[in-house]
């Protein structure tokens, strides 16, 4: 099976100072990819590069075997991928079923089913639709980040820190929503703090260190390596 | 008791409407292109100049002229944005700041230019006031206000039923999801645009039929204007509105005389609005309806 999302090489940063020394990975059709690594391994930036939002210097992007180094987002949302950002995921003043809608803003005809889709996965949003989003619970308002992005129905979808912030009980709930999103035929691509969680789900996993790859594999295979767990994840396999 | 209305209460609110126009399309521009726009003022005259030269080549009423007025108004404020703001959208919007500075110097002077320095006024000849018991309403103040409150209205199912209109409120509240969902920012900046624009020219033209149309006439507005926008919460378009309506009111009826005095001469009622938003912005700079800080 083909990668549909790969990245080779990736260099680049804000600025003159690169936060990314060489990132590659490959994401298929039906992964769940986990990116993990400690704090300021340029795990979002890695995940921004890939959607756009940071300027590469060196390597190449592609998204269904097409090149998209350099493009910009309204270039890539069209072609099947969305990013659910960490922060700043949802439009504040705007009403829940709003968010969605902006989600599918380059869709053109019925997008009902979209909504339909969204509502049955995430039931709390369905109730609170007319509602400004930014009244809404902390795990709520991630339900609204990722249904805005599954609005456009993508092939794979990004996310930066999904469960950050967030209590025991919602991580589970989105983590089992990520999974169902993922049973749907959408490729799913995460950038996650809750590292072991994230990784016992994962059927592919990144371990990111000053910018670079330091170890990939199965999300078991990687929570199995003695080194990984040391260095990594904190403790003992 | 009749009095204050007819001589005061009136007045201000057809005051506050076309504050209202103007506030709205500066909250708009804040909350969207991140800057406070110093040619706001010139702009409502730049449509008040086109509406009265329609009017007077074409011998129309005054509000015949709106649409040419709006029209004209808004391909100015879009090529003023290509040539001027566009190139500085990447920087600081300190450098959009003074950029609108220098496009307000420009409007002003191109106006004396073209239509000289002297007053004009939209010929309607004289109309009787409608007279209901003791209350007096001039035509012009019935039809400025109805048609403030028809453009509004306008304006609220723009934002609130289209998609351009979505786009811009998403945009205002979040410029980076909205850049990421896939909007073109560049054209919901084209958009704000052309509905600040609309709103500056309906503005200037009321102006111009309730007093006179002058090249300074929209540059006097812009502190009330900011003071409207900064009271109803900058970024907040429905706030201004009622920004624009209490400033416009608390400027007239400061002038009411109390045992033979008034609170504040006629001659400085601008003040008024200028204590206005100097108290804003100490006390409650996120406005009234708590929108973003200036």
């Amino acid at each position: 099976m083909s990668a549909i999302l790969t990245a080779d090489g990736l260099v680049g940063g804000y600025g003159d100072a690169d936060v990314l020394n060489g990132v590659s990975l490959a994401v298929e059709s039906t992964d769940i990819a986990v990116i993990v690594g400690p704090n300021g391994a340029g795990k979002s930036t890695a995940l921004k590069a890939l959607f756009g939002l940071v300027k590469l210097r060196e390597g190449r992007v592609t998204l269904l075997g097409e090149d998209i180094t350099g493009a910009a987002p309204d270039a890539i949302v069209p072609r099947g991928m969305g990013y659910v950002p960490q922060e700043r995921n949802i439009f504040p003043n705007l009403t829940v079923h709003e968010n969605l809608e902006m989600g599918a803003y380059i869709r053109r005809g019925d997008i009902s089913t979209a909504y339909d889709r969204v509502y049955s996965l995430f039931p709390p949003l369905a109730e609170r639709r007319r509602s400004p989003a930014g009244t809404l619970s902390g795990g709520q308002r991630q339900m609204v980040a990722i249904g805005r992005a599954l609005m456009l129905e993508p092939r794979i979808l990004l996310l930066d820190e999904p469960t950050v912030g967030l209590s025991p009980l919602f991580i589970e709930q989105i983590f089992d929503r990520i999974v169902e999103i993922n049973r749907a035929g959408i490729a799913v691509l995460m950038v996650e703090q809750n590292a072991r969680y994230a990784l016992r789900l994962a059927s592919r996993g990144y371990v990111l260190a000053g910018g670079r790859n330091r170890f990939s594999g199965t999300g078991p295979t990687l929570l199995a390596d003695p080194e990984v767990a040391r260095s990594f994840l904190g403790g003992q396999a | 008791m009749i009095e204050l209305i007819n001589f005061y209460l009136i007045p201000g609110i057809v005051l506050g409407c076309i504050y209202a126009l103007g506030a709205i399309g500066l909250s708009l521009v804040f909350g969207i292109l991140r800057f406070a726009h110093f040619a706001h003022g010139d702009l409502l005259t730049l449509g008040a100049y086109f509406a009265l030269a329609v009017a007077t080549t074409l011998a129309v009423p005054a509000l015949w002229a709106l649409p040419f007025a709006i029209a004209a108004t808004a391909a100015a404020a879009l090529l003023l944005d290509r040539l001027f703001y566009q190139p500085l959208r990447a920087r600081h919007s300190v450098a959009t700041v003074i950029a609108s500075f220098g496009v307000a110097l420009m409007i002003r002077s191109v106006v004396q230019l073209i239509w000289g320095p002297q007053d004009r006024v939209f010929e309607s000849g004289i109309r009787p006031p409608l007279i209901i018991g003791d209350f007096r309403f001039a035509e012009r103040h019935i039809y400025i206000v109805a048609a403030a409150a028809a453009i509004i209205t306008l304006l609220h199912v723009f934002l609130t039923r289209t998609r351009a209109g979505k786009a811009m409120r998403a945009m205002s509240d979040e410029p980076s999801l909205a850049r990421v969902s896939g909007i073109n920012t560049e054209r919901v900046v084209a958009w704000t645009w052309i509905l600040a624009a609309a709103l500056l020219a309906a503005g200037g033209l009321f102006l111009g039929i309730d007093t006179q149309v002058k090249p300074q006439m929209g540059f006097n507005l812009i502190l009330p204007m900011f003071a409207a926008a900064i009271l109803g919460g900058i970024g907040k378009p429905y706030g201004a509105i009622a920004g624009g309506l209490v400033v416009g009111l608390a400027e007239e009826l400061a002038t009411v005389p109390i045992g033979g005095t008034a609170l504040v001469p006629p001659s400085y009622k601008s003040a008024v609005a200028f204590v206005i938003l100097v108290a804003m912005l100490l006390w409650r700079p996120t406005g009234l309806f708590r929108g973003r800080v200036f």
